[in-house]
């Protein structure tokens, strides 16, 4: 089974840990898959421009940099751990309120989705680049983070373009996820070294990008761990 | 007396030690840079790796073990669980280099005490060759390591070749204070007794021996109940009229993600561990912090801008120190690192006393007493939890 984690941040945004020592820390501990997903943060209020300001997001004019990065940093992550890096973002809509806000990984990204654009725009968007949609940390959260609970309030309207759903983030279990039989994968939302030590997907299936979405779309061969030292 | 010619014999005796290091290491670093004569027969090495769990940087030091420049060697990398965290790695790593004799053993031990040494007996067993390296997970080596601690082992009369380490990386505090002390306290207290006092300080990072000098200090099972198995070791083989020797080579200990708890967990551990094994001549490690002597005063008399300005004077005095110790031995620390020097020493000198107040360690999720010569066993039932233990099941209950 490829031991997986499609949530990391980095110091593209609001990440602790430069994208090179992300990947050596993930490649020093074995892992085969991970999806470096740097915040684009919506810049339509006062809370997306403050993180704007503060480089705590992907910009469209810093993406083809960050991407290009990704791109050396798989090549040398495969040269030296045999680790599949994979590019992504995390479309950050932020809001005052917990249920306005929404978080959204898309893997395999190709070109820039921009954080405010409407959520079927995405999504279609998302699509068209043949990238994988995951809404990452649907329901409550323990920690002192926001929630983001606008995904799972209208997961009726939605679903249908979310490829899978984050069942676990780092030390949360969403059983909500499962008792609506959604896919589903976990990951450790990394921004700091600690958070390497949290919960992480198993999935049985080559180690590509295309086997992965695959594996990931159908869940089958996926399951979860707790990753402790 | 005058309070001057107090603060001045307060901290002579770690001035001299600064010197007296000084030289050692200096002499070390001039012999390592020496090329010396690789010996012509180099003998089939058996490497045992005991692992437990992810050691920052294991990848790479796992990997440098790969790519030694030696005829012929295998690697047993020594595992207790089928789920260690370290396993996958391994697999990665075998998978990465086909041509090379690696093997995985996973065998649960439970001989003694010392989870290490349980680690280690079945792979132990299981080696193929003669000569035998130890050698911990956390260490990175250069392609030349193994021909030049085998040209030690050349000559009969050695029993044990053992290295110098320099600590590298470094991303957070404790990791910081980590490499700042190994770069400091340990190289230099090492190569002065080596090279000083002629007595044996084998750190179990590197051991490179003959089975039948193992055996002939018992094997591995006898030091299956002992903390400082390295040290013993040595000791033992010293004892047996066999040279143990100090390698000049130095092997890099990687440490990038340390937390102070466990700078101070380790540090504690250690300082137990000369207290049992030394007993009063553990006295003289707090003697020659002359950091930690210089701040005496101030902590006397008061903050005064004399006090002050001795303890700040010796206080830079030893960051220089340090930071010209760390450019002779090629030390990756940053430069503004070593303002953190006096700061680590302090801390050092606080926690010189816990030896005197308790003699249970814990070490890799197990508790013990330890008794002389570092001798292990279990905590009873009965004694009390410390209070730093109960401090943290109260916390524990609350937030849960």
């Amino acid at each position: 089974m490829l031991l997986c984690d499609f949530h990391i941040h980095t110091r593209h945004s609001d990440g602790a840990v430069e994208l090179r020592r992300t990947v050596d820390l993930f490649g020093q501990a074995g892992f085969d898959v991970i999806a470096i997903t740097d915040h684009v943060v919506n810049g339509d209020n006062a809370y997306g421009k403050l993180a704007r300001r503060l480089r705590f997001s992907v910009t469209e004019s810093t993406f083809d940099n960050y991407m290009t990065a990704i791109r050396r940093e798989a090549e040398r992550a495969w040269e030296q751990y045999r680790l599949l890096v994979i590019p992504g973002i995390e479309i950050s809509k932020n809001h005052l309120s917990a249920e306005k806000s929404a978080h959204i990984l898309i893997l395999d990204v190709k070109k820039f989705i921009a954080a405010c654009w409407g959520y079927e725009k995405i999504f279609l968007e998302a699509k068209k680049q043949k990238a994988l949609v995951i809404a990452c940390h649907p329901h409550h959260m323990s920690d002192l983070s926001k929630d983001t609970l606008y995904l799972w309030n209208n997961r009726e309207k939605y679903a249908r373009y979310i490829d899978a759903w984050e069942i676990a983030n780092r030390d949360d279990v969403f059983n909500v996820v499962s008792l609506k039989r959604y896919p589903y994968i976990a990951n450790s939302d990394f921004h700091r070294p600690r958070h390497l030590y949290s919960w992480k997907t198993l999935l049985d299936c080559d180690k590509d990008t295309e086997s992965v979405k695959q594996c990931i779309r159908h869940n089958k061969g996926v399951a979860l761990t707790l990753f402790r030292p | 007396m005058e309070p001057l010619l107090i603060m001045v014999l307060l901290v002579i005796p770690g001035i001299l030690a600064w010197a007296f290091q000084a030289l050692s290491v200096r002499g070390a670093v001039r012999e390592a840079s020496v090329p010396g004569d690789y010996a012509a027969d180099l003998p089939p090495i058996s490497i045992l790796k005991p692992l437990r769990g992810l050691d920052d940087n294991l990848f790479q030091n796992l990997e440098s073990f790969c790519r030694l420049d030696y005829p012929r060697y295998e690697i047993l990398f020594c595992l207790q669980h089928q789920n260690d965290l370290a396993r996958r790695v391994v697999q990665k790593i075998i998978e990465k280099y086909p041509e090379r004799e690696l093997r995985i053993i996973i065998e649960p031990c439970t001989a003694g005490l010392n989870p290490k040494v349980n680690n280690l007996i079945p792979a132990y067993r299981a080696s193929s060759y003669e000569h035998i390296l130890i050698s911990d997970s956390n260490v990175s080596v250069r392609p030349g390591y193994l021909r030049e601690i085998v040209r030690r082992i050349g000559d009969p009369s050695v029993g044990l070749v053992s290295n110098l380490i320099r600590g590298r990386g470094g991303r957070t505090l404790g990791s910081l204070f980590e490499n700042l002390h190994l770069n400091s306290f340990v190289m230099g207290s090492v190569c002065f007794l080596d090279r000083f006092m002629h007595t044996p300080c084998v750190i179990g990072k590197s051991m490179l021996m003959r089975k039948k000098d193992l055996e002939a200090v018992g094997g591995l099972r006898a030091f299956k109940d002992v903390l400082a198995e390295d040290y013993i070791i040595g000791r033992q083989m010293h004892r047996q009229g066999k040279k143990v020797v100090l390698s000049s080579h130095m092997i890099d200990n990687v440490n990038d993600y340390w937390s102070i708890g466990r700078f101070l967990n380790r540090h504690t551990r250690w300082g137990k561990l000369r207290w049992q094994i030394g007993g009063f001549r553990y006295l003289s490690e707090i003697l020659t912090n002359a950091v930690f002597m210089s701040w005496i005063p101030t902590l006397i008399w008061g903050a005064s801008a004399p006090t002050l300005a001795f303890g700040l004077s010796v206080s830079a005095l030893k960051s220089l120190y340090d930071f010209l110790l760390g450019r002779r031995i090629g030390s990756d620390l940053a430069t503004g690192a070593y303002l953190l020097s006096p700061l680590k020493d302090l801390v050092i000198g606080i926690i010189w006393f816990v030896p005197m107040l308790s003699s249970s360690v814990e070490w890799r999720g197990n508790r013990y007493l330890i008794g002389k010569d570092s001798r292990l066993s279990p905590v009873p039932v009965s004694i009390r939890p410390s209070l730093r233990h109960r401090l943290t099941a109260v916390i524990r209950a609350r937030l849960a």
